[in-house]
């Protein structure tokens, strides 16, 4: 009797598909001119939280606020400095001073006007004891600003300091007019922004969705795409899902969907195109140089040359990131071309282990010191591809008689209990940089305090010398020649040892036009206004 | 009875004392706070400016004045704002002088979570009941069996690997039914009934997998219940004065196996509040679950603590309503309480 039941039930499945749309089949080759309009939908794993850049904190909130507002300057698709709200800037000679010329005209999304004012107002708000930003150190070195007129804006070092600018670039200018009564740190304004950029937010469903419309006011020109949806699925299979339904044009992937999933089915190579591009980070195994015997210089070399970075590349990445050999983003002007990774030599990292006294005198496959074995943990967080790492670094240092052990764990209890009290041999980590090349912060001797970023406890006179250097030199070529300097002492010296640097993967539907292919150094989103969707390649408007 | 009501109202108060104590301090025994997760690697962000925030939630404070603060603050139902960079409210909307509303963050998820988890638990207990006495009636026999293994499989088989499977083949296959989200893009613009259909059509799978689970418990609760009671004298009593087998089974046997499911349905109270982390991530639905978890990953201790709260409440009144529900339906419990 129930079967009966059933059969119904299959029946009532199947009803839907009586209604459902027409496979439609998109022409996607062929000339197309630029147009205007238009709807893109992409996936974000996370909801941004608050779009108030300086407070923010996640990557999700600043993917948004970067189309809704603007900064003094920015970086181009060559990753030079270029013009935004400033047309041009001054360093004075004594290179303490910085003055940024404002372009004429400009007006916030709601049509009033925007001066330096709202700059000034910007850098009070970044500086502010009150405010609760994490990015307030930069600015507050900003002994005196000023706005003597509406489109000047000057400020006043009181040394010279080089990242100055690369700190501008990264500040969005906030309006004066709505946010003066406001606190900054609990505002309407923050889920409800009103900026200059391209976008303005038109929509904000919490949970689910946020939709950006072109901005009239827009002191960058028009885009192309008129709408931008960006609907939170935090699950990337279920995005991927979406992509090959078409309800989503653009999603990050991963390497085995790069390489393997979507080449091998005709019908998604036909809509799908794939871009890769390299970020501005990298992975490395890091060491705790108060511990013995990574104080030994040997020792790191001889780890250096034991493991294969390409090995790792092709096993964990398919191939997909690049061996790095300074920390810098390789093919910009700070990373030095004559450097070039510990090529892999088993023999070499043995004779190094040997001279730095070890001995594998009991026979059993691990070398010994003073009748203790060489045996370290290497630490790493919850991440896939940093796992895997872990895994192959043990076995290639199983080959040279090093035991390893692997230990996952959570992030926050990761930097609180490990990173911060010092109580790790190895960590398998990544560094995301800005694009000023100074590093300060990370290799100076000076940073060692409980959580700040040299945890590794990197000492070296040189190298603390040049970073001081590089800080406070305004001028690109000779700091070109103190960053290559630095890197070349860095990866002879192998505090810690780079492993890869990966590609930032996306796939596209293709029919979204106007995209530059091979990535410039920028990435491929750096001209996202100029992308365009032909009207014939438009998805439906949805019907219900 | 209206003793005993009292009694267990006041036991409630020293009980929600303690569970609000013990997780409270277990939630602070995990390492780390709000600050390591937002900003720990930025090489941007000064470990003063880290300093700072801490003070600022005063997570800087002696954990048992952090308590304090806290518990003066719930006794007034006021659950605070999130430490997350949006500071939204925890549990319900504000207003500012503006007159801008900012939604609470329980507002927002519990609806969703309950909607499903309420349709999750009707059907559950609806096909349960059917399945059960299905199998209790056949027993051994095939429709038995059948039922038996495919309830097991439900129960064994993984949730999400199942859920995927059936996005990929009613979504991308056949584009039967929508993958993931509750609405379809342009939801605003339709009218009522197409939103109604629409959102059935995005509830069906999650839905499905989340009733999966239960099926199997209870459907087995309700089979073995059936065939306790068919074996009882009143059951023969009724066959032997001749009553129809269906009148048997359906108005005699079920309504005495469906007593100690009143327990069962108070017990999952609690559970309606909660959501799987796994479904909502997989289904892009934005329910209790997923604000837990990310909660808990990022330290946000006003939202942890909130939910707990109302976990622990929703909890103690539900076993509540369960004794008062088996006493109102069973007169030998009812006539033991009031003595």
């Amino acid at each position: 009797m129930f079967l009966k039941y059933i059969f119904l039930f299959l029946f009532f499945l199947n009803l839907p598909s009586c209604n459902s749309k027409k496979e439609f089949v998109y022409d996607h080759e062929g000339p197309f001119n630029t147009e205007k309009g238009g709807l893109l939908i992409d996936a974000m794993s996370g909801e941004p939280s608050n779009l108030i850049s300086i407070i923010a904190g996640d990557s999700a909130s600043s993917a948004i606020s970067g189309n809704i507002f603007n900064k003094l300057i920015k970086y181009d698709k060559n990753l030079e400095l270029a013009p935004e709200l400033a047309d041009k800037w001054t360093i004075s000679d004594d290179q303490k001073t910085i003055t940024f010329y404002l372009k004429r005209n400009l007006k916030w999304a709601d049509g009033h006007p925007l001066t330096t004012d709202d700059v000034l107002f910007t850098w009070k708000l970044v500086t502010d004891e009150k405010t609760r930003t994490p990015y307030g150190s930069d600015y507050k070195l900003v002994d005196e600003a000023e706005a003597p007129d509406p489109y000047t804006f000057r400020i006043h070092y009181t040394k010279a300091y080089a990242p100055a600018l690369d700190s501008w670039a990264s500040l969005q200018i906030l309006p004066k007019h709505i946010l003066k009564d406001e606190n900054i740190n609990q505002t309407f304004f923050s889920r409800k922004p009103t900026g200059s950029s391209y976008y303005k937010l038109t929509q904000w469903v919490n949970g689910e969705k946020l939709t950006l419309e072109a901005n009239p006011f827009s002191v960058m020109g028009e885009p192309n795409i008129n709408q931008l949806t960006s609907r939170f699925i935090p699950d990337t299979s279920s995005q991927f899902l979406e992509l090959i339904a078409d309800n989503i044009d653009l999603m990050n992937i991963n390497p085995i969907q790069f390489a393997r999933v979507i080449p091998s089915r005709p019908d998604l190579k036909n809509k799908l195109a794939l871009y890769k591009e390299l970020g501005n980070s990298y992975t490395y195994l890091g060491f705790n140089l108060k511990h013995s015997p990574f104080n030994d210089l040997k020792v790191r070399q001889a780890i250096n040359y034991a493991l294969d970075k390409q090995e790792i590349i092709d096993g964990v990445l398919l191939g997909l990131g690049e061996p790095v050999a300074s920390p810098y983003k390789p093919g910009t002007r700070w990373s030095n071309k004559n450097l070039h990774p510990y090529s892999y030599d088993k023999n070499q990292a043995l004779k190094l282990l040997h001279e730095a006294g070890f001995n594998d005198s009991n026979h059993d496959g691990i070398l010994e010191m003073d009748g203790k074995p060489f045996t370290f943990e290497i630490l790493t967080n919850q991440n896939k591809q940093r796992e895997m790492t872990a895994v192959l670094i043990q076995r290639r240092l199983k080959d040279v008689g090093i035991d390893v052990k692997i230990r996952v764990i959570e992030w926050a209890s990761f930097v609180n209990q490990f990173i911060k009290t010092g109580d790790f041999d190895a960590v398998i980590l990544g560094w995301s940089l800005s694009l000023d090349p100074d590093q300060y912060n990370i290799w100076h001797s000076s940073q060692q305090k409980p959580g700040q970023f040299n945890f590794i406890g990197y000492n070296n006179k040189e190298v603390d010398q040049l970073l001081e250097e590089g800080r406070t030199e305004l001028n690109a070529d000779k700091r070109e020649k103190i960053y290559h300097e630095f890197s070349r002492i860095l990866l002879q010296e192998s505090p810690v040892i780079y492993l890869y640097a990966g590609y930032g993967l996306t796939a596209i539907n293709k029919r979204i036009k106007g995209i530059e292919s091979p990535a410039p150094p920028a990435g491929i989103s750096y001209n996202s206004y100029e992308w365009f969707i032909p009207s014939s390649l438009r998805r439906n408007e949805i019907t219900p | 009875m209206f003793n005993y009501l009292i009694k267990r109202l006041l036991w409630m108060i020293p009980m929600l004392i303690g569970i609000s104590l013990i997780s409270f301090f277990i939630m602070h025994l995990a390492p780390g706070d709000i600050t390591a997760s937002e900003s720990a690697f930025n090489p941007k962000a000064s470990e003063e400016s880290r300093q700072k925030l801490r003070a600022l939630y005063n997570l800087d404070k002696p954990l048992m004045t952090q308590y304090s603060l806290w518990l003066k603050r719930i006794v007034k139902l006021d659950f605070g704002n999130s430490f997350a960079s949006h500071q939204r409210p925890v549990l319900w909307e504000t207003k500012d002088a503006k007159g801008n509303i900012s939604k609470g963050m329980i507002q927002d998820a519990l609806p969703i979570t309950l909607m499903i988890n309420l349709i999750g638990l009707l059907i559950i207990f609806a096909l349960s009941i059917f399945l059960g006495v299905v199998s209790a009636v056949n027993q051994n026999r095939w429709p038995d069996r059948l039922i038996t293994i495919i309830v097991f499989i439900g129960f064994a088989v993984p949730g999400f690997w199942l859920a995927l499977l059936l996005m990929y083949w009613t979504g991308v296959t056949h584009s039967w039914l929508p993958i993931s989200g509750l609405h379809s893009a342009g939801f605003e613009k339709m009218d009522h009934f197409s939103q109604y259909v629409d959102l059935f059509k995005h509830l069906i799978l999650p839905v499905s997998i989340s009733c999966l689970g239960g099926l199997a418990s209870i459907s087995l609760y309700v089979r073995n219940g059936m065939l306790d009671v068919l074996q009882q004298d009143f059951i023969t009593t009724a066959r032997a004065k001749g009553l129809p087998e269906n009148k048997v089974i359906y108005s005699h046997a079920l309504r005495n196996t469906l007593l100690p499911l009143i327990t069962i349905i108070g017990l999952s109270i609690p559970g309606l509040i909660g959501g799987s982390v796994i479904g909502e991530s997989i289904f892009a639905i934005s329910g209790m679950g997923k604000l837990f978890f990310d909660a808990v990953l990022m330290r946000d201790f006003p939202v942890v603590m909130g939910i707990l709260t109302m976990g622990s409440v929703l909890t103690l009144f539900g076993n509540l309503i369960a004794d008062i529900g088996y006493a109102w339906a069973d007169p030998r419990i009812r006539r033991g309480i009031s003595n």
